[in-house]
């Protein structure tokens, strides 16, 4: 196998058909970086999955003037049941952790946690955070029979779960991903399409060389393999160009985003560039073996 | 496992010794192609023996391209079997007929050559995608354009280059890789019969060498003049099969 001779074919092939490679790099690309993007929002869902589950708390909203619940009949929850429910909440076996959380000390958390926003801390007084319970499960799938036990008990107004909260935004982020990947999708069938195109439209361009090859006995492997590794390195720029496109949004879009919304965990570059390789490896194997399957109907011995 | 020697042995060792002797051998070979009624072929039976020299003829349409597609395996026979250099060809694997067409070169009447090439290159190239060596190829690929008449026309491009002159790169082409066997399709059907002796003079040079050459053609001038064996097809059966004949009288 001379290297010399290959490499000067696979120049000749995509110089030849320039508009079809550039369309077949940029699809390959778009390709790669929303497969790209697929998984990096799979990732980003399971860490901050993991890191919200520790810390998920059913909060358990007492009565207060306000409260709409009838049950409540618009008096403050009495300090006997409070005491009540808070003993009655740690003999559950679900529960590791109870805390409570007056009006107060919600209201300066509340004016901590969103300090940055002023607008919010304005619109909300104190006292309109009622007296809560935080409680921590042991296992936040237990959630249901805690909160079974404690409804409708004397001076109970509402119980929160905040994995229900959670789970609308991991549905959003689910969402996302899905679309991505579904995209990907789209893109990869066009790309082995267009692929399949630029390779036929190589081979018929070189049909002359290729029937004279074949005429004086050259191995299938050196008549297909300038036509493969053209498909390959098309593949190999476009997620070249990926790449690109994956560093970019992560510095320009992701870390952006992290500084102003306060993110679970950070997407680090160790996920970004085992993406990367991941995309551009598939980009080339997806064109080479697009390109081989083409050439299996086109040059037949 | 051995098989049996019934009566027929000694026969058939008989038959399997004259194949091995002939170079090229069609055993009963019919050809059909789809949607067509009559076969391109019909038990067509000739043995060519190595070194000889083979003038196929016969209108058009009668056989003769599917004939030389057969050797090369472009073709598989419906029926029958087609043996070169003593292996019948059905047996043949896929990946192994490069190695075939390695032995065979090929020469048409449209030339082939690649038009961005010049001479040398073009003879180079045949040697280059087998994958020689680039020093086997500068030495062998001067000589055998020497050989065919081509000398000091290394660099010229085809366009530059008469009918005859193309017609000899094709031929330096497909001998570049000394094979056993030569095809020639029509190779004087484009070229002016004073130049056509020119080019026979070289495939009669290549034929000396030990080559054996089988040609189609419809030049009756040339094969009444060389005197060779000659092969006569007519609606895909053989008509004729003399040694030393003429092109014919119908014609």
């Amino acid at each position: 196998m001379r290297a010399q001779f290959v490499l000067q074919e696979i120049w000749i092939g995509l110089r030849r058909n320039l508009t079809m490679t550039i369309s077949l790099v940029i699809t390959v690309a778009i390709a790669m970086a929303l497969f790209g993007t697929g998984l990096l929002l799979h990732n980003q869902a399971n860490s901050s999955k993991n890191y919200w589950y520790d810390k998920i708390e059913v909060s358990i909203f007492l009565c207060a003037k306000t409260s709409s619940n009838p049950s409540c009949a618009g008096k403050e929850a009495q300090q006997s049941e409070k005491d009540a429910l808070k003993s009655k909440l740690q003999a559950l076996p679900q529960v590791s952790k109870v805390e409570y959380e007056s009006k107060n000390d919600a209201y300066s958390r509340f004016k901590d946690r969103f300090s940055t926003t002023p607008g919010f801390v304005q619109s909300v007084r104190e006292g309109d955070i009622p007296d809560s319970f935080r409680v921590r499960l042991k296992d936040p799938k237990q959630y249901k029979a805690v909160s079974q036990s404690v409804l409708g008990q004397p001076g109970v107004d509402q119980v929160v779960n905040e994995q229900e909260i959670l789970k609308k935004f991991f549905r959003i982020l689910g969402g996302l991903q899905s679309a991505a990947l579904i995209i990907a999708a789209i893109q990869v069938v066009a790309a082995v399409l267009l692929v399949g195109n630029t390779v036929r439209l190589s081979a018929f361009n070189r049909r002359r060389e290729t029937g004279i090859m074949r005429l004086v006995g050259a191995s299938n492997t050196y008549i297909q393999l300038p036509f493969i590794l053209e498909g390959a390195i098309a593949g190999l720029i476009g997620g070249v160009l990926a790449a690109v496109l994956l560093v970019f949004s992560k510095m320009l879009l992701v870390d952006r985003l992290a500084s102003n919304i306060q993110m679970a965990s950070k997407l680090g570059w160790g996920s970004v560039s085992l993406v990367i390789i991941v995309a551009i490896c598939f980009g080339v194997l997806l064109c080479a073996v697009a390109s081989f399957l083409t050439l299996r109907r086109y040059l037949r011995i | 496992m051995v098989r049996p020697l019934g009566p027929r042995g000694s026969f058939a060792r008989m038959v399997l010794n004259r194949r091995d002797a002939a170079v090229i051998h069609f055993d009963n070979v019919t050809k059909g192609y789809k949607n067509q009624n009559r076969p391109a072929l019909q038990h067509v039976n000739v043995a060519i023996e190595k070194g000889e020299f083979l003038f196929l003829v016969g209108p058009s349409g009668s056989g003769k391209s599917t004939f030389l597609r057969l050797i090369l395996k472009e073709e598989r026979p419906s029926q029958g079997h087609v043996h070169v250099a003593g292996k019948d060809l059905s047996k043949l694997s896929n990946w192994k007929v490069p190695h075939l067409r390695r032995r065979i070169g090929c020469v048409f009447q449209d030339f082939r050559l690649l038009p961005n090439k010049n001479v040398f290159e073009n003879v180079a190239f045949a040697l280059e995608v087998i994958g020689k060596p680039r020093r086997f190829i500068n030495k062998v690929v001067p000589e055998v354009i020497d050989l065919v008449g081509l000398e000091g026309k290394a660099h010229r491009m085809p366009d530059e280059l008469s009918g005859g002159e193309q017609q000899r790169v094709a031929i330096a082409r497909a001998f570049v890789n000394r094979p056993m066997i030569l095809l020639a399709d029509e190779p004087t059907g484009n070229i002016d019969p004073a130049t056509s002796i020119g080019i026979m003079k070289v495939l009669d040079r290549i034929n000396r060498t030990g080559t054996t050459v089988v040609m189609a053609t419809h030049d009756a001038a040339i094969v009444d003049a060389f005197r060779k064996r000659v092969v006569e097809l007519e609606d895909g059966r053989v008509v004729r099969d003399q040694s030393r004949g003429v092109y014919g009288q119908a014609y």
